[in-house]
């Protein structure tokens, strides 16, 4: 249609009177924007039912204005965040709302999906720790059983000591000091002897140490014949003391070098140490 | 003249300050167009209290829609009372304000234009000439402007043809511009 038809249909008229359907309004806006000459002819009718609204005019309440910029106010805080740009055509308050009532649900992922992380550095954190952890009980466990091991040879030992301490306690132990023979000035080595009980221990050896394939051997002298009373099993302590072979009468012992595994009688060129019981 | 609508230069830095979210332009806005706004409203709604939820629910809505303005398609003014019409008109036909206002109906309609009609003395001379109009176009403009009825509603509802609708309602238009021009 011509713009001088279009304006002279009316339709320019009922607009401005609001006789229009929203689509008919709408056309004629878009017509208005596209051209100066209807343009001037909507704003001659519109200004006309301008002037005809003021005939009508009418001051509201004070109070009015009051409410309408306190809700201005709450409108303008609400929103302030998006501020709306003339590009952004139309942050119609229905959109606004969809809008606001869209980022909680992003927050809400975001927060998901930052606790889905933090948990799972959570898990890695502490899958180590407890590894760290159960490494260290198995260290714990291990010296545990280390010092249990030595608390039993501890016990041990005082059970060797104590074992020592009855034995020289005894009154009817007899004490017999061995010293080395010519040769052998420096040897020397203890025994004691319980006759009643036909007990003999030897200890505080010192003796010098065998030859390869060589072993001292405890002799008893009963009457002048040698009996055996053991090998001698050389080892580090003084505290300590060896049991022997049981004998029941002797007035000496004394000890020879021999072969190891001991000999049937002794050999006496490799006497060492020798000493008689004090009676 | 607060009632008086605004010379352009000042309208179009008021609209650039609306854009730019000023709430004191919309305090100016307000004083320069509510008592024509709440007049028209009151015209529609016929009832004070409805007039003033109407009126802050219009600007509230201006204010939040204010981006959809657009001055090339028309004048401020027309774009604002379209808002307060629409949202009027709504409220008339809402089942609540049927409820509520029913029965103040009859008697505020007829009061409230006598008592704000007489106020302003300067209109005195153009309401002379206002009242020369065509009852008959008059009757048309008024059923538009103040009940919202479309030009088809109005064809239907009173029998009328749709061309005679259109004439008169230009008519009526026509003739109010000739004599506002006339004034200014």
């Amino acid at each position: 249609m011509l713009n001088e038809h279009y304006i002279a249909s009316g339709v320019l008229e009922l607009y401005a009177v609001g006789g229009l359907t929203q689509s008919e309004r709408e056309e004629v806006e878009q017509r208005a924007a596209a051209s100066p000459e209807i343009k001037a002819a909507l704003d001659e009718a519109c200004a006309a039912m301008e002037s005809y609204a003021q005939l009508h005019q009418m001051a509201p309440r004070p109070v009015l204005k009051t409410n309408v910029m306190a809700r201005i106010q709450e409108e303008s805080a609400a929103a302030d965040g998006p501020v709306v740009t003339e590009q952004e055509q139309a942050p119609i308050p229905m959109y606004a709302g969809h809008e606001r009532e869209g980022s909680p649900y992003k927050w809400m992922f975001a927060a998901s999906v930052v606790l889905f992380l933090i948990s799972g550095i959570l898990s890695f954190y502490f899958y180590n720790k407890w590894q760290q952890t159960e490494d260290r009980l198995q260290l714990a466990l291990a010296s545990e059983q280390q010092y249990a091991q030595n608390l039993q040879t501890v016990n041990l030992q005082i059970q060797q000591q104590e074992q020592v301490l009855s034995i020289l306690q005894d009154p009817d132990t007899r004490y017999v000091q061995l010293q080395g023979v010519e040769g052998h000035p420096e040897a020397a080595m203890q025994v004691f002897w319980h006759p009643q009980q036909q007990k003999v221990y030897v200890g505080a050896l010192n003796l010098p140490a065998p030859p390869q394939g060589k072993q001292y051997q405890l002799w008893a002298l009963d009457n002048g014949q040698p009996v055996d009373a053991g090998m001698i099993a050389l080892d580090d302590t003084n505290f300590r003391l060896q049991q022997m072979k049981e004998i029941g009468t002797a007035q000496a012992f004394a000890v020879t070098l021999e072969p190891e595994g001991g000999s049937e009688n002794p050999t006496l060129e490799q006497l060492i140490v020798m000493g008689e019981v004090q009676s | 003249m607060p009632n008086q609508p605004a010379n352009k230069p000042s309208e179009e830095e008021l609209v650039l300050r609306l854009r730019s979210r000023e709430t004191a332009a919309m305090s100016q806005l307000y004083d320069m167009y509510s008592a024509t706004l709440y007049g028209v409203i009151v015209q529609i709604v016929k009832v004070e209290g409805v007039a003033e939820d109407v009126m802050q629910e219009s600007f509230v809505k201006i204010w939040n829609s204010f981006s959809m303005y657009d001055e090339k398609k028309g004048r401020l003014f027309t774009w604002m009372i379209n808002i307060c019409r629409n949202l009027a008109i709504d409220k008339v036909r809402s089942k609540e304000y049927r409820v509520t206002g029913a029965t103040d109906t009859l008697g505020a309609s007829n009061k409230i234009s006598v008592t704000t009609e007489s106020f302003n003395s300067e209109h005195l001379d153009v309401r002379e000439m206002v009242g020369k109009l065509n009852p008959e176009q008059k009757q048309i403009i008024d059923l538009m402007y103040f009940e919202g009825y479309t030009q088809n509603q109005i064809s239907e509802t009173f029998n009328i043809p749709l061309g005679t609708v259109k004439t008169r309602a230009r008519s009526a238009v026509k003739f109010l511009a000739r004599i506002f021009k006339t004034r200014a």
